[in-house]
């Protein structure tokens, strides 16, 4: 990244070992002269001494420079230039669960799922509200993961039937009628803020940008007359940027007509951008929910950037062994 | 730059006064065998003079001893023979400079020539070149070569070759003289030693060895940690703490006494009176013997 500290670090090299040669001109004062030297330097083990020491040398020099270049090196901090599709984990779920008899068994299921997936959840916010001729929010959008948890094991074990735990679903039914779908998805979309035009002006700095998905637990039979229908409420959830995903684990649609249930609801879902699956077994939702949350992710993927990150390792640990064995070459020459 | 003469005279005065000065005038004046018949003067006798030159009849006149000089005694000629080259301003095994025990031996000698009469002259140089400096006699002249020697055997001077001086004075120097040679520890050869035989047939030679500083520093020795060695030659370092290893320094010392005796029975086989000097401090005490000795050989 600092290219230019490395023709630095070696003009600074080059510098200081001129200087270095320059004041070992002058270090021969410290030394003492002496003549006839080869009293000395013909004795064999004499100069297998002095070969031993030059080497020791050779190797400190070059670990020396080694050092320095590997520090020089790291200090000019090698960058590696990947290019990354990153996962975004901005996500925004809501879990909007009818809560009618007919349901139990498919509310049961996603709840599971998503009680396992919040496990994996990082950065992903999920909410639940169920509903049947009213709404409840168990818990609003969250990441929470530990609570958010807890509340989807409650949930599941209100739905299996368990006993004691039928407290979970009460005010569900405090309206006329059962099953009120539009009331229920509109008050779903609640939790999501309406979608601002500009981004800058939302309270909530990223708002804007997370992505919204409902997942919509129902059978669409509708029994009683809610203030908005399945329709206005599609709409709405169109308006906020929310991706419907309908399960129906019963559908009982005869025919193709577009008034059926499972027509409407499917007609729904795909106006948001979303989907919609027809199920004839609780046992498949897991599958089912599995594949909506990969098409999120897929959805999600952001789009391609350069990551740009430090490669300090090599040239440290080229600088640690040339230390290592500066060191030795160090103690080796009894300096 | 203060007379060397004079550091060399405070010496022989600090000689004195553990050992009659006149002992070493004596041990001089006895080391020339070739006397004439023409009778010069007497003088008083002091010890060490050769007993057959004591005039019997002017002793029993004056009542202390007398000897005899000659004209030829007196006109002996000192040739002064050393090195200048680079080795001479390395180290001594005493620490001094070479050079300076180099210049203490020749002032002490050609003191004493100059005292008992003689003429002093220098052969001097290096491997680049000999120089003669004719024999005269003074103290200004003495001091004149002491000079020479000291300001030419620097750092800077060529490299070092005796053999190169002793040829020269084997082809140019006419005449029996005496020569006194000042070196270092010369390694010995056969052509040298045909050089010093050649040399020694013609003159009466006076060998002074200023030994070399010890490479490896003695196991009582407590300068063992001072500063690495360079070498004169080619400025090589020598990393001290290598020659303190117990192998290397077995073997110095092997090769050390080995070159040693090499060198002595060399000067020995050639019939040279041979002394050796550590230090400046010893330099008058190693002249009085290496003249003890010479009169006893002769």
């Amino acid at each position: 990244m600092f290219w230019w500290v490395v023709p630095l670090a070696l003009l600074a090299a080059a510098a200081f070992g001129w200087a270095v040669v320059r004041s070992g001109r002058k270090d021969k004062a410290r030394r003492r002269p002496a003549a006839h030297v080869d009293r000395l330097t013909t004795l064999p083990e004499y100069q297998a001494a002095l070969r031993r020491h030059r080497r020791w040398l050779a190797v400190a020099a070059l670990a020396c420079a080694s050092l320095l270049v590997s520090t020089a090196v790291a200090a000019a901090r090698p960058v590696e230039l990947t290019t990354t599709r990153p996962e975004q984990h901005n996500r925004d779920i809501m879990l909007c669960l009818d809560a009618s008899g007919s349901m139990s068994s498919a509310d049961a299921a996603v709840v599971d799922v998503f009680a396992g997936l919040a496990k994996e959840f990082d950065g992903e916010r999920i909410g639940l509200t169920i509903f049947d001729s009213t709404a409840i929010q168990v818990f609003p959008l969250t990441d929470d993961y530990g609570y958010a948890q807890e509340q989807l094991n409650l949930a599941r074990d209100a739905f299996d039937g368990k006993p004691g735990s039928s407290g979970f679903l009460d005010g569900t039914w405090s309206g006329r009628g059962s099953s009120l779908i539009g009331d229920g998805l509109a008050s779903c979309l609640n939790s999501f803020a309406p979608v601002r035009t500009e981004a800058g002006s939302a309270p909530d700095g990223d708002a804007a940008q997370r992505s919204r998905s409902l997942v919509l637990a129902t059978d669409n039979f509708l029994s009683g007359e809610p203030i908005m229908t399945l329709a206005e409420a599609a709409a709405l959830a169109k308006d906020r940027a929310v991706r419907v995903y309908a399960l129906n684990p019963g559908d009982f649609d005869y025919g193709s007509g577009a008034d059926q249930p499972g027509a409407q609801l499917k007609a729904a879902a795909e106006s948001t951008g979303g989907a919609y699956y027809a199920l004839d077994n609780p046992d498949a939702i897991p599958g089912i929910v599995a594949a909506v949350e990969e098409t999120e992710t897929a959805a999600l993927k952001g789009a391609p950037r350069a990551v740009v990150s430090d490669e300090p390792g090599l040239p440290l640990t080229a600088a640690l062994l040339s230390g290592l064995a500066l060191c030795t070459a160090l103690w080796r020459l009894r300096l | 730059m203060p007379s060397l003469l004079l550091r060399v005279k405070s010496k022989m005065t600090i000689f004195a006064h553990r050992k009659a000065r006149g002992m070493l005038d004596g041990e001089y004046g006895s080391v020339f065998r070739g006397r004439s018949l023409d009778f010069d003067d007497l003088r008083a006798y002091v010890p060490g003079d050769e007993v057959r030159d004591i005039d019997w009849k002017a002793s029993a006149r004056h009542g202390s001893p007398l000897i005899r000089r000659y004209v030829a005694v007196r006109r002996q000629t000192l040739f002064l023979l050393t090195d200048t080259g680079r080795n001479m301003s390395a180290l001594s095994r005493a620490g001094e400079t070479k050079k300076d025990i180099a210049v203490m031996a020749l002032g002490v000698m050609g003191y004493l020539a100059h005292r008992h009469g003689d003429v002093v002259g220098l052969v001097s140089g290096d491997s680049a070149g000999t120089r003669t400096i004719p024999a005269k006699a003074g103290e200004a002249h003495l001091e004149r070569l002491l000079r020479h020697v000291s300001e030419h055997a620097t750092l800077n001077a060529a490299a070092s070759r005796i053999e190169d001086q002793l040829d020269h004075v084997a082809r140019t120097v006419k005449g029996r003289n005496l020569l006194f040679v000042v070196a270092d520890e010369v390694q010995a050869s056969p052509a040298l030693g045909q050089l010093l035989r050649r040399l020694r047939a013609q003159h009466e030679i006076l060998w002074l060895t200023v030994r070399d500083a010890e490479l490896v520093p003695g196991p009582g020795s407590a300068g063992g940690h001072s500063a690495d060695f360079y070498s004169v030659t080619d400025s090589a370092v020598l990393p001290g703490h290598l020659a303190q290893s117990v192998p290397i320094a077995a073997a110095y010392a092997k090769a050390a006494a080995e070159r040693d005796n090499a060198r002595t029975s060399m000067l020995r086989q050639a019939g040279i009176t041979h002394g050796e000097v550590d230090g400046s401090q010893d330099v008058v005490t190693a002249l009085f013997a290496l003249l003890e000795r010479h009169r006893r050989a002769g």
